[in-house]
């Protein structure tokens, strides 16, 4: 069989070039596009969805390994599935983000009756606390250890509170209201603890 | 007293004290807190419906801080 003539492979390279010069532009351009488009959801997605994004970012480095290796054909060929990778991720963190803010929304709910409550609780049992302990007996059913562990128990509460407050000023009112209603359950405890919840 | 400070009356979570005929305040503060002689602070709490720690009537709410 005959070889091929230097010009006829000259050419042919020529042609395999120009293809790839061809396809440079687009890729470098598909990449820059897939990766502006994961920037823009990075900080929702590193909340809602980490293990998800780290899956796409280890696409993206493969993608734009290929894209410095000049292996352009490869990366278009990649940029369709890094793009859905892209979207199902933005979707995930989108349903993620208004689920959390749908929980926040119902926990700000449950936080308005609660940030007057519990404070009442409290100050109940404090004034109830102060008065027993210039008590020269307890009543019936109460311990002195009951009052001792009322006593401590109220700093914690008091500092457990501040948190929940200072949770709920930050707009958390998820993490406030599990705060907040750990304060209520042990104030309830406290109280049957004193005698104050009979008549 | 000067020192007392027991919540505020609308609070739903002080305890409360139905009057009941041959009370007196001294019996209810030994019932709630063990000592007689703190009868001055259910006294204190209810003053807006107390003038005089001797006299309660039966079928008074009293205020228990």
């Amino acid at each position: 069989m005959k070889k091929p003539s230097f010009w006829v492979m000259a050419a042919l390279t020529a042609v395999v070039i120009a293809g790839c010069q061809n396809q440079r532009a687009p890729a470098e351009q598909g990449v820059a596009a897939a990766e502006s488009s994961l920037t823009t959801i990075r900080d929702a997605a590193m909340h809602y969805a980490p293990d998800q994004l780290q899956a796409v970012d280890a696409q993206l480095a493969s993608v734009k390994d290929g894209l410095a290796k000049g292996d352009y054909k490869g990366v278009l060929a990649a940029l369709p599935a890094l793009n859905t990778a892209i979207g199902n991720l933005r979707d995930t963190a989108t349903a993620k983000q208004q689920e959390a803010d749908a929980a926040n929304d119902k926990a700000k709910d449950a936080w308005t009756p609660m940030s007057t409550d519990v404070p009442k609780m409290v100050d109940a049992i404090q004034s109830r606390v102060d008065i027993l302990s210039k008590s020269h007996h307890l009543p019936k059913g109460v311990t002195k250890d009951s009052l001792a562990a009322a006593k401590s128990s109220l700093d914690s509460m008091k500092s457990a509170w501040s948190d929940a407050a200072s949770a709920a000023t930050a707009g958390n009112f998820s993490s406030a209201v599990s705060k907040g209603q750990a304060v209520r359950d042990q104030a309830s405890q406290i109280m049957q603890s004193l005698g104050m919840t009979s008549g | 007293m000067a020192d007392d400070k027991s919540p505020p009356a609308d609070n739903p979570y002080t305890q409360t004290h139905l009057v009941q005929s041959g009370d007196t305040l001294s019996k209810i503060a030994e019932k709630y807190y063990g000592d007689a002689s703190l009868y001055t602070k259910v006294f204190q709490a209810n003053r807006d419906v107390l003038s005089d720690p001797n006299k309660i009537r039966p079928g008074q709410k009293l205020r228990i801080p």
